[in-house]
């Protein structure tokens, strides 16, 4: 069955949609993310510059209102000191050494002036002149030899040097970090748990469409009174089972107002025929023979031929529609053919044709004995009627994929290429075939209603190829017995 | 032997009849369900021929309403519909007979008689069957005629069988069908014919008088005098 194959998560629908929901969400979840990470940065660094710019205009205040004796340096470098202590935000580290800020100035020569901080104020001056610093613009400056990153305001004073206060932006990194990775754990577990959820209610909701498509699947051509399963819920699913079950209530009907024409129309037909024969037997037996008895008798025969037309083409009619009724039996296809065949040899080496039956396994089918019966009389008759004289007919039953086949092949002249394409219609026959041209669209027919197919076509080497494929009996138990059945292939001539 | 047909059709009743007389059966006839069973119940018949398409029943409906009722005598099913369903498939397992019409009344007679038989204790024990100078060894599966073996394959004997055992009796091509193979199918061809015109080859040699005898329209006999 085709919908057993989707059942791997990997190839289900509901592992795709859940995979491109998932997508969806995590990338707008990320999208969001970013955007509040750079606002959270944003934030903190206004808070920063302000900070920064309102200690420095201290600073420089200081600076230019100290007088520049030899009190300067430590007087301005207390207030250096003391304007760290109330840094912002700031996080006790015990690990590294407190350089959270650090105070510059540098002489209107460029030459460092003074310096507050932690390592080489030299550095630090150079790396500033490597950024071009803008009055009340506080920036980003990275000092070799240090891995953090600073944000540096500067003053100018009256005497022409210059004020920098620089303030780490370690604390400020710790926080986004600490938030990036708060939200990627969160998101893992978001996204994880979104996964599962599309995929638990997808699944759930394709469930009902796999139960669905195994139901209509399990609605063979003839048995057409199993429906797919609904549920109460009024969603989108439901419908298309209740739609699908509307229109197999439609096809039901219809299928059974076709029987019921069929029906009435052979029961119309046959009962005068019925008794039209009576009348001409009992008729016959009263004359004695003679030309009279002799009409009669041929008006008999006529009227054989005539039933015999009216129930095939009755029969296809109905199997054209794919509403043959079957009754379903365990069926050993090879030997009801052999038994067919041995029907048949007699007529077949009247007529100069070798048969040759190769089955060497039992092939056991689930269908309706009567039909198979015809069918394969139907394929015989047709071999009979057709193939030249000295012609080999070879039938072979075996198994294949889980089907049956039977497969017959004949050395003749095969089949004209322009009746071949449409050999399984109605009243298609070959030049020169006195049959009804019924045969071979019954045979098709017969396969279909059991879920079958035939196929046919002209060997390479000349003649005729015809091959019927059944479905196998379900049962697997059938095969410990091969070996018991199994016969030598019959060769009868 | 007794016989109630019930049957709609005033046509096929009255040939039906009129056949049935003349092969020896006391019939009564019923046009409809209803007076077919009140018949059934009241008198006792040997055997009962039941159309299935009743102007107010079904066939089968009546039959197992019979049955239910304690009527036991086997019933011959007769339908205008082509394919066989279950119902009757499972009365078929139950002992009675369905026959599709149009039908041959050879085929009629001999169903009716294969179910009444059925229904009497069995007299297919005998192990030898004889007809005029043909006899049959059932064990050994060995035919002679006049004492001179005869060279028959399986299948010649089984339908050798069967024409004995309906010695003087017409069976069709269908019936041969049906008993000898096993299928109830309408071949296109004359394959039953060929069987029975190498039948006849091998039994009916030359210089003797033909026992199997070809009815055209109907089927074949085998003289039984």
């Amino acid at each position: 069955m085709s919908s057993r194959t989707g059942r791997r998560p990997i190839r289900s629908a509901a592992w795709r949609i859940s995979l491109w929901a998932t997508l969806a969400f995590a990338v707008g979840t990320t999208v969001v993310f970013v955007f509040l990470q750079s606002f959270v940065a944003g934030d903190i660094q206004r808070r920063t510059d302000a900070w920064l710019s309102g200690e420095v205009e201290v600073l420089g205040d200081v600076a230019e209102h100290t007088p520049k004796d030899d009190l300067y340096d430590r007087v301005v470098g207390e207030v250096a000191e003391l304007a760290s202590r109330e840094v912002p935000n700031k996080i006790a580290s015990e690990s590294e050494p407190d350089n959270a800020v650090f105070f510059l100035q540098a002489g209107s020569d460029g030459a460092l002036k003074l310096w507050v901080g932690q390592g080489n104020g030299d550095e630090y001056l150079k790396s500033i002149r490597a950024i071009k610093l803008l009055p009340d613009r506080p920036a980003d400056l990275r000092v070799p030899g240090s891995n953090m990153p600073y944000r540096v305001a500067s003053i100018g004073t009256d005497d022409g040097s210059q004020i920098y206060l620089g303030l780490s932006e370690r604390d400020e990194l710790r926080v986004l970090w600490s938030l990036r990775q708060r939200f990627l754990l969160l998101w893992l577990l978001i996204v994880l748990l979104g996964f599962g959820i599309v995929f638990l209610a997808t699944s759930r909701m394709l469930s009902h469409v796999r139960k669905i498509t195994d139901a209509a699947s399990r609605i063979g051509h003839s048995d057409l009174r199993e429906r797919v399963p609904t549920n109460k819920r009024n969603d989108e699913v439901s419908r298309l089972a209740e739609t699908l079950n509307g229109m197999l209530d439609r096809i039901e009907s219809s299928i059974h107002q076709l029987h019921t024409i069929t029906d009435s129309l052979a029961h119309d037909l046959r009962s005068p025929l019925t008794a039209i024969r009576g009348k001409l037997e009992m008729s016959v037996s009263q004359a004695a023979d003679g030309e009279q008895g002799e009409q009669i008798v041929s008006a008999i025969e006529e009227l054989d031929r005539l039933t015999d037309f009216l129930n095939k083409s009755l029969d296809v009619a109905e199997a054209r529609a794919d509403a043959l009724r079957l009754t379903r039996s365990s069926i050993d296809l090879g030997e009801r053919v052999r038994v067919m065949i041995d029907l048949y040899e007699p007529s077949m080496s009247e007529r100069g044709l070798r048969v040759n039956l190769l089955c060497s396994e039992t092939v056991q089918i689930d269908g309706d004995e009567a039909l198979i019966h015809r069918m394969v009389a139907n394929l015989l008759d047709n071999e009979l009627k057709h193939l030249p004289q000295h012609c080999t007919l070879d039938i072979q039953v075996r198994r294949d994929n889980g089907n049956a086949e039977l497969t017959l092949e004949d050395n003749g002249p095969g089949f004209d290429s322009e009746v071949l394409q449409h050999i399984f219609e109605r009243r298609v026959k070959g030049r020169g075939s006195n049959g009804h041209g019924l045969g071979l669209a019954f045979i098709d027919a017969v396969a279909r209603a059991h879920g079958g197919e035939v196929t046919a076509s002209n060997r390479e080497a000349g003649g005729a190829h015809i091959k019927v494929t059944l479905p196998l009996a379900s049962a697997a138990e059938l095969d410990g017995d091969v070996a018991a059945i199994s016969a030598e292939p019959t060769d009868q001539a | 032997m007794r016989l109630l047909l019930v049957e709609d059709e005033i046509d096929i009743q009255s040939f039906l009849r009129r056949s049935l007389q003349e092969a020896g059966y006391q019939v009564e006839v019923a046009s409809d369900g209803k007076s077919g069973e009140r018949l059934a119940i009241d008198g006792s018949f040997d055997i009962l021929i039941v159309d299935l398409g009743l102007p107010d029943q079904d066939g089968i409906t009546l039959i197992l309403h019979l049955r239910q009722l304690g009527v036991r005598a086997p019933v011959l099913i007769l339908s205008a519909r082509r394919s066989v369903d279950d119902r009757v498939r499972g009365l078929e397992q139950g002992g009675d007979d369905y026959l599709t019409k149009p039908f041959a009344l050879a085929e009629l007679l001999a169903r009716l008689r294969n179910l009444l038989k059925r229904n009497s204790p069995a007299d297919r024990e005998s192990t030898r069957l004889r007809v005029q100078d043909l006899e049959l060894d059932l064990l050994r599966r060995e035919a002679t005629r006049g004492g001179k073996l005869l060279q028959l394959t399986q299948q010649e004997f089984v339908l050798l069988e069967y024409l004995c055992r309906n010695a003087g009796r017409v069976v069709t091509r269908s019936m041969i069908l049906d008993e000898v193979w096993g299928m109830r199918i309408q071949p296109d061809t004359n394959v039953v014919d060929v069987h029975i015109y190498r039948l006849r080859g091998k039994v009916d040699g030359a210089g003797q008088p033909p026992l199997i005898r070809t009815m055209r329209g109907v089927g074949y006999v085998l003289k039984d005098r």
